[in-house]
C-alpha cells in the first residue's frame, strides 16, 4: 500500500471534523495467487449521519503505517490489529507491545491459524474457494 | 519528582469485571495510565467458524449480558440487510420496546453502581429496585430476565399483545414518577456534586478526536446519537439527542438521567402509534444463504455500535466483527484520569460505564 | 448450628463471563432478594471468605487469578460455579481462548445451572454451598480430635468475624 497517500487522506478526514468509527481487519485465506493470505483492512470514519470507509490489502509482513498521527486513539484498534491478526502496524502512539490480550493460540486471528482451525474441523474447502473472490468495493453508508 | 506505578484491579471493588490500569503516579496525581485487557476474552468472533449463520446470534447476544438485546438484534439485522430480509413492521415496533427497555434498564444499573462509588449505597439500592421492574416487563414478554434470544433472523420470536403494550406503557408511565424522586437526589445531593462537577472535564473537541461516543460523547456537548440515522424504525419516534454542555463526570450522570426519562416517552410513543390488532405477522422466513458484507450501527446505552459482517455464500461467515461502544470510549478515559487525583480514578473510570466483556468479546 | 450456618461471607470473581451472572450475582444483593438479611456477605477480600463464587469461564489469563484467589481462602472453603460458563465452559466452550469449566482449575462443590443463572438458583447454591461448608467443617474438627488432619492454611475456620 502507499503509506503517505493513505495518511494524507486519513488527515483529510481528521480536518473535516470526522471521527474514527472503526478499524476493522478481515483476514484472507491461503490460495493460489496469496500463498501467504493477506487481511482487508478497512478505516470507517463517521460524520453526522455518514459513515465512510478506506480499504486497503495487505500481505503478511507489509508494513501499515499508523494513523495516530490524525487520531491518536487508534492505538487500541492498531493494537489489536497486531496481536490478534498479525498485521505489521508501525508507529503507534501508545504501543502496548503485545500485553493488551494474552491469547491462548498467538496471533489468532491470521490467516494460517484461521487454516489450521478449519482443517481441525473439516472445512478447509468452504473457506479455500471464497479466498480467491475479487476484492469488494469499499461501501459507504450515506444517509443510510 | 518519584514515580509509583500502582495497578488498578483486576479485581477492584468499583469494578464488577477484571480491567487493569497501571497507574503511574507522581505523589497523588495520575501521569499516566496503561491498559491490560484479556481478562475476559473468550474469542466469540472467530466461533463463526463453527457455528452456522442462524445460530451465531445467540453467541452475539451473549457479548454482554447487559445489552443482551441489542447485540442480538444488531447480528440479526446484519444478516437481514446482507440477505435483503424484509422484516414484518409489527417485529421492527417491538424490536423498538425492547431496545428502549433495554436503555431504561442498563441506565439504571449504572445509576447503581456509580452511587455506590461514590459512597452513596441507599442510592445505588433504590435504582436497582426499579430495575427489577423493567425486569419483570422482560420476563413477562421474553421469558428471560438477562438473555432473551427474542430476536430472529428476518423478526422476533413473540408478539407482546396489545393490551398487554398498554399495561407495560401504563407501568412505566408510574416508574416515571419514582424515577423523578431518584432524579430530584442526583441532582440536588451535595455530596455527589462535591465528587463529580468539575472532575474528569472531556472538552468537545478532545472527544471528538478520541473518538468518544454515546453519553460520553453527548455529555461533552457533542450531539451524535446513531438513532438519528432513522434506521430500524427510529424516523417514526420524535426524540432529540440528549446533550450536555458540562463536559464532566456530573454531566455523564445528568445524560443517563435525562435518557432514562427519554425512553420512558419513547416507548409511550411506540405503543401509540404502533398499528393495533394481534395475530400480525412477526417473523418473515429468511432461505437461502447470505453473501455479501455489511457495516450496521445501532445506539446501544453505552453508545454506538458497530458490526461488521462478511458472508459468503456459505452457512458460516467469513468475518463477524462487533466494535462495542465501550472499545470507543477508553482512549478518552485514559487521557481523562491523567493529571486527576488516585481517589477521582475510580469515578472518572466507572462515569464511562465501562463494559469490558462487550469490550474484549 | 455453627456461625457458618448463620452468615457465609462471599467472594465473587467474574472468569470470562458476559456479565450476565455478574449482575445477576449483584442482583441477589439488592432490594428485591437482598440475601444480606440471612447473613450472607460479600466481600472483597479472600482472606475473609468461606464461598468462592465464580461466574464465567477460564480463559489464558484468569486461570492464575482464580487459582490464587482460592490458594488465599482459609479452610474450610466451598466453590460454587455459577452459570452455564463456569460449570463447563457454556456457549463459549468452542471459543479459541476458552479453557472450560472453572474445575479445570480448583475443585467445585456446587454448580448452579443457568444462561444467565436467575437469582433464586444462585442463591439456592450458596445454601448448597452452606451444607458443603458444614461438612467439611464438621469433617475438619474430627480430623483435628484425631490429630491426623491440620488445616492446610492453619489458620481459623474463618467464620463470618
Amino acid at each position: 500500500m502507499d503509506g503517505e497517500r493513505f495518511l494524507a487522506r486519513v488527515a483529510a478526514y481528521r480536518a473535516d471534523g470526522w471521527r474514527l468509527s472503526v478499524i476493522n481487519t478481515t483476514a484472507v485465506l491461503p490460495s493460489d495467487e496469496l500463498p501467504q493470505g493477506a487481511f482487508d483492512i478497512s478505516w470507517s470514519f463517521a460524520l453526522g449521519t455518514r459513515l465512510e470507509h478506506l480499504r486497503e490489502r495487505v500481505v503478511p509482513g507489509e508494513e501499515v503505517p499508523s494513523v495516530s498521527p490524525s487520531f491518536p486513539s487508534a492505538f487500541l484498534y492498531e493494537n489489536e490489529m497486531r496481536e490478534l491478526f498479525g498485521v505489521d502496524v508501525t508507529g503507534i502512539a501508545v504501543d502496548l507491545r503485545g500485553q493488551l490480550y494474552r491469547t491462548a493460540t498467538r496471533v489468532p486471528f491470521s490467516p494460517g491459524a484461521i487454516r489450521r482451525r478449519l482443517e481441525a474441523t473439516g472445512r478447509l474447502g468452504d473457506g479455500a474457494r471464497h479466498a480467491a473472490k475479487p476484492q469488494p468495493r469499499p461501501t459507504t453508508e450515506a444517509g443510510a | 519528582m518519584k514515580r509509583t506505578i500502582v495497578p488498578l484491579g483486576p479485581q477492584h471493588p468499583v469494578l464488577p469485571e477484571p480491567l487493569v490500569l497501571d497507574l503511574v503516579l507522581e505523589d497523588e496525581r495520575v501521569v499516566d495510565a496503561v491498559p491490560t485487557i484479556g481478562y475476559i476474552h473468550r474469542g466469540l468472533e472467530a466461533m463463526v467458524e463453527k457455528v452456522e449463520y442462524t445460530e451465531m446470534g445467540f453467541v452475539a447476544e451473549r457479548i454482554c449480558g447487559i445489552c443482551s438485546f441489542m447485540h442480538g438484534m444488531g447480528f440479526c439485522a446484519s444478516i437481514e440487510d446482507i440477505m435483503g430480509v424484509e422484516v414484518p413492521e409489527r417485529a421492527r415496533w417491538l424490536r423498538l420496546v425492547w431496545a428502549e427497555l433495554s436503555r431504561i434498564q442498563s441506565h439504571l444499573l449504572w445509576l447503581g453502581l456509580g452511587s455506590d462509588a461514590f459512597g452513596f449505597e441507599n442510592l445505588f439500592m433504590h435504582c436497582w429496585r426499579m430495575r427489577e421492574e423493567i425486569l419483570d416487563i422482560f420476563e413477562a414478554t421474553t421469558g428471560g430476565r438477562i438473555i432473551f434470544s427474542v430476536n430472529r433472523i428476518g423478526g422476533v420470536k413473540r408478539d407482546i399483545a396489545d393490551s398487554e403494550l398498554a399495561g407495560i406503557a401504563e407501568r412505566l408511565r408510574a416508574l416515571g414518577e419514582r424515577f423523578a424522586e431518584i432524579a430530584r437526589v442526583f441532582r440536588a445531593d451535595p455530596s455527589i456534586h462535591h465528587r463529580l462537577a468539575g472532575v474528569g472535564v472531556l472538552p468537545a473537541g478532545e472527544a471528538l478526536a478520541a473518538g468518544a461516543v454515546g453519553p460520553m460523547a453527548r455529555a461533552s456537548g457533542l450531539a451524535t446519537d446513531t438513532r438519528l440515522l432513522g434506521t430500524h424504525g427510529y424516523d417514526r419516534l420524535d426524540f432529540e439527542p440528549v446533550v450536555e454542555a458540562g463536559g464532566d463526570c456530573l454531566a455523564r450522570v445528568l445524560v443517563r438521567l435525562r435518557e432514562v426519562e427519554q425512553s420512558i416517552d419513547l416507548i409511550r410513543q411506540l405503543v401509540d402509534r404502533m398499528p393495533k390488532g394481534d395475530g400480525q405477522p412477526i417473523e418473515t422466513r429468511v432461505r437461502g444463504l447470505p453473501d455479501g458484507e455489511t457495516f450496521m450501527r445501532l445506539e446501544q446505552p453505552r453508545g454506538e455500535v458497530v458490526y461488521y459482517l462478511k458472508a459468503n455464500g456459505t452457512k458460516y461467515l467469513e468475518r463477524f466483527r462487533a466494535r462495542t461502544p465501550t472499545f470507543a470510549n477508553i482512549p478518552a478515559m485514559i487521557s481523562l484520569v491523567r493529571g486527576h487525583d488516585l481517589a477521582d480514578v475510580p469515578n472518572i473510570i466507572l462515569t464511562i460505564d465501562p463494559c469490558i466483556s462487550c469490550t474484549e468479546r | 448450628m455453627s456461625f457458618f450456618r448463620r452468615s457465609p461471607w462471599i467472594l465473587h470473581y467474574d472468569g470470562s463471563s458476559c456479565n450476565g451472572c455478574d449482575i445477576e450475582v449483584l442482583a441477589c444483593l439488592t432490594p428485591l432478594y437482598d440475601v444480606e438479611r440471612f447473613g450472607v456477605v460479600n466481600t472483597g477480600n479472600p482472606k475473609h471468605a468461606d464461598i468462592l463464587l465464580v461466574t464465567g469461564s477460564v480463559n489464558e489469563r484468569n486461570v492464575e487469578i482464580v487459582e490464587n484467589l482460592y490458594r488465599q481462602m482459609p479452610d474450610p472453603k466451598v466453590v460454587v460455579a455459577v452459570g452455564a460458563c463456569a460449570c463447563s465452559g457454556g456457549i463459549f466452550a468452542r471459543a479459541y481462548n476458552v479453557q472450560g469449566g472453572i474445575d479445570r482449575v480448583v475443585p467445585v462443590d456446587v454448580y448452579v445451572p443457568g444462561c444467565a443463572a436467575r437469582p433464586e438458583r444462585i442463591i439456592d447454591g450458596v445454601v448448597q454451598g452452606i451444607a458443603a461448608l458444614e461438612g467439611k467443617r464438621a469433617a475438619m474438627a474430627a480430623g483435628r480430635r484425631r490429630g491426623a488432619l491440620r488445616p492446610q492454611s492453619g489458620s481459623q475456620p474463618a467464620g463470618a468475624a
